[in-house]
């Protein structure tokens, strides 16, 4: 055996005539399916059942193959392929092993033929040209000839293709062998008959003619295998981490390694051609808390911004359940230059706060210190270099970047926001502000304005905000903007208040006697509003009023549940005011100014 | 990238000293804005949104500092890019550094200040917006402000005592300010129009637009 160059692998293919190829009209398509099942002498339609029943019946064949090769390729129900060259050697040469198959089929009960040749295509054919064998006659489905003669079937049924002749084996044969209707169809026309009259031809040609298809059919002419190799190399690990023995208790080495390591990384990144979309910094401590987080990088942040992200992770980081009392040698982590003292969302509020140090607002305390930080790239693109810069491009610019990154290292990664606009009911529910540069996986996933009841119960989301694509620098944030066509019952008409207060104020409405005006639980208004007093302001007589327009959200959730009664209000300085009353209080949630 | 804001300017404003304004602004807002001047507008409103709008939509990165309350819909009604906004809500004592680092990087920065500012920081913001060639739109007052914005004047259409709703309101907007900019001018708009947009409105005009099709 000879495995030269570009040769393809010597393959022994064992084929079942008589199952149905590839599809309906595949029983007439090899002239020796027709053969091996008419041969039999038995009624097509007795023999020819569905090709489902077929496929499962074929098993057995392979199973029977598999005994003296393990590794089995079924092809189709019908055909299946073996690498020929380990068993030959083993079973005592091709022909040696030919016969041995085709008797252990027959011994199953099915007729078989077996192609031996360089590469698949050829010893697929091979099989299908082989001659059938006068006394192999059993046919699919039946059962076993005569377990007297198991030794009948000669090994005449057996074509095998020298090494190295593959390609004068192929040349007769029809171009229609190649199975690709547009080529049987088209390169008779050209005159070209014969696979050999195909192979004859210049390759570019044929690439510039046919196109992949015709290379890929040109090759197989060739006797190649259809495409060259073009095997993927395996990718490097570019993360990057480091181990500290014994741990880190101080938080600047860990960031200042955290510096180093982004320089690492992003040179592994820059000598194999790549950027990452994301890096993903994971900090495990020695008590084997571990945090992980994916920011944004899209090949933008420098190693000292990377350093950053590490330093607020790890000051994000929640401490251990057990909160331990400060301790001597627990980490300190100093809050960059010129923050304040910032309540992070999500965090109960004891822990960090009472373990923060009274003196300072700039620092704060974990208990444990880090053992290994790591560094991973995720999303590896090709490093295009970032060219942008037409404004216009929905994806942040260097320039603004760097100013939201040095806004995030002053005041915190979650002071510098994004708006992506949503579907809404209210107009503090139609925005979502994420982060700038920060893919945030926690936020709830988007849910579609449902109305299980009436039209005054319409329903609502199930979380703050819809956070489409959220943290994408490029174009997510109009990405909203497709639900704000969809309707949304009970939603405040347009136009929309260029004031949103993100706590409500309270407020007062009376009517002229001076009695606050209620909304009843099938939406009557006591009396129509006369006055208002926004958060203990002076007295305002209402000018104008419209209302109420009751909602019912969430109710079926009790936790979030709320029913109010919206109105808009003018009052005479002319000012436009969109109220809620809310179990008989009133509140301002945005002013039209 | 320098390069990209330099191609920028010259697609989208001829001037290139000057950022585009909304065609509704342009009688209040001669020319635009000029580059590396404040634009005071008065207390926060739409009119702060409207003033940033022309150069949002040309393109322009548009800050927030300092306005948890802004209503984005609204200014993305008003023609800003949502997509190109940065909200800072929160910028806490150190707005002026907040807004000088913003200015290096957007061509506009929205902010409402915390305390009246000093002239000092007021100094200090000017040279930056003199260096970067940004706009700073502050809600409130500022002196040594190019132009000066204020609603004179409002009345909204569309509701009534218990029927309707707001719909449009038309404003009076006044300007004055330095320069070329000294000449004081009132005009009528609409902010917002019954689509949120900004728009001008005839001084004769009482009833708003056609707005039914809008209900």
């Amino acid at each position: 055996m000879r495995i030269a160059g570009d040769r393809p692998e010597r393959v022994l293919v064992v084929w079942c005539p008589g199952w149905p190829a590839a599809g309906p009209e595949a029983g007439t398509a090899g002239d020796g399916a027709a053969r091996g099942a008419g041969g039999g002498g038995v009624a097509r339609g007795d023999a020819v059942p569905d090709a489902g029943h077929r496929a499962a019946d074929f098993g057995r064949v392979v199973s029977v193959v598999e005994g003296f090769c393990p590794r089995v390729e079924m092809l189709r129900p019908g055909a299946c392929a073996v690498g020929v060259r380990g068993p030959a050697r083993y079973f005592g040469g091709e022909a040696a092993l030919a016969a041995k198959i085709i008797t252990a089929v027959a011994g199953a009960g099915f007729a078989s033929q077996v192609g031996i040749a360089d590469g698949l295509f050829a010893a697929c054919l091979a099989a299908e040209r082989a001659r059938p064998v006068p006394g192999a006659r059993p046919v699919p489905g039946a059962r076993p000839v005569s377990s007297a003669r198991p030794t009948a079937v000669r090994p005449g049924a057996v074509m095998t293709v020298a090494p190295g002749r593959t390609r004068a084996f192929l040349a007769p044969l029809p171009v229609g062998a190649l199975g690709s209707p547009e080529l049987t169809d088209l390169l008779p026309r050209l005159g070209i008959r014969t696979l050999g009259e195909f192979a004859a031809l210049p390759a570019a040609e044929v690439a510039n003619r046919f196109g992949t298809a015709g290379v890929i059919a040109y090759r197989l002419a060739h006797g190649l295998p259809p495409r060259p190799l073009a095997p993927r190399p395996p990718p490097a690990d570019l993360s990057v981490s480091q181990e500290f023995d014994p741990p880190e208790r101080q938080a600047e080495p860990v960031v200042f390694a955290a510096k180093a390591l982004a320089e690492r990384m992003h040179n592994g990144l820059a000598a194999n051609g790549l950027a990452c979309v994301r890096v993903q910094v994971q900090a495990v401590w020695e008590d084997g808390r571990e945090s992980t987080r994916l920011w944004r990088h899209d090949g933008l942040l420098s190693a000292l911004a990377v350093a950053d992200r590490v330093r607020w992770q790890l000051a994000d980081t929640p401490p251990p359940a057990h909160s331990p009392p400060p301790h001597p040698i627990a980490v300190k982590i100093p809050a960059p230059m010129g923050a304040k003292k910032r309540t992070t969302d999500g965090y109960p509020p004891g822990g960090r706060d009472e373990a923060r140090s009274g003196d300072e607002g700039d620092e704060e305390v974990w208990g444990g210190g880090v053992r290994m930080l790591r560094l991973v790239p995720d999303q590896l693109v090709r490093d295009q270099g970032w060219q942008l810069g037409l404004w216009g491009d929905a994806v942040a610019s260097d320039r603004v970047a760097r100013a939201a990154i040095r806004v995030q290292a002053m005041l915190g990664h979650d002071a510098v926001t994004r708006p992506v606009l949503g579907g809404g009911r209210g107009p503090a529910e139609q925005v979502t502000l994420v982060p700038f540069g920060s893919v945030d996986d926690r936020m709830p996933s988007p849910g579609r304005p449902d109305t299980p009841g009436g039209p005054d119960r319409a329903g609502g989301r199930g979380g703050p905000g819809r956070p489409d694509r959220a943290g994408e620098l490029g174009g997510p944030e109009r990405g909203g903007l497709d639900d704000l066509g969809q309707p949304w019952p009970g939603r405040i008409p347009a136009p929309s208040p260029a004031t949103i207060y993100p706590a409500p104020l309270p407020a007062s409405v009376t009517d002229d006697s001076g009695a606050t005006v209620t909304v009843s639980g099938r939406g009557v208004v006591s009396a129509p509003p006369a006055q208002m007093s926004a958060d203990g302001a002076p007295w305002l007589v209402v000018t104008a009023w419209a209302g109420p327009w009751p909602v019912a959200e969430r109710w079926w959730d009790p936790r979030t549940a709320r029913r109010r009664a919206r109105f808009q209000l003018v009052t005479e300085d002319g000012a436009a005011w969109l109220v809620a009353v809310q179990n008989g209080r009133w509140l301002i949630e945005a002013r039209y100014d | 990238m320098p390069l990209s804001s330099r191609r920028h300017d010259e697609d989208t404003q001829p001037d290139s000293g000057r950022l585009p304004v909304l065609p509704a602004l342009r009688e209040l807002l001669p020319g635009g804005l000029q580059r590396g001047t404040v634009v005071a507008v008065g207390r926060w409103g739409l009119l702060g949104l409207a003033v940033a709008a022309g150069a949002s939509a040309a393109g322009a990165w548009c800050a927030a500092v300092g306005l948890p309350q802004l209503g984005v819909v609204a200014a993305a009604d008003a023609g800003l890019d949502p997509g190109r906004m940065l909200l800072i809500p929160d910028p806490g004592t150190h707005w002026p550094q907040v807004v000088a680092s913003l200015l290096d990087g957007c061509e506009l920065v929205l902010v409402r200040p915390p305390d009246r500012p000093s002239a000092q920081v007021r100094t200090r913001l000017a040279a930056t917006l003199r260096r970067c060639g940004g706009v700073l739109v502050v809600a409130g007052g500022w002196e040594g402000a190019q132009a000066r914005l204020l609603v004179a004047r409002q009345e909204w259409a569309g509701i009534g005592t218990g029927h309707g709703r707001l719909r449009a309101r038309r404003v009076q907007v006044a300007a004055d300010g330095r320069g070329a900019a000294a000449r004081a001018r009132a005009q009528w708009l609409w902010l917002p129009g019954p689509d949120g947009s900004v728009g001008g409105a005839d001084q004769v005009t009482v009833s708003a637009p056609d707005m039914r099709e809008t209900g």
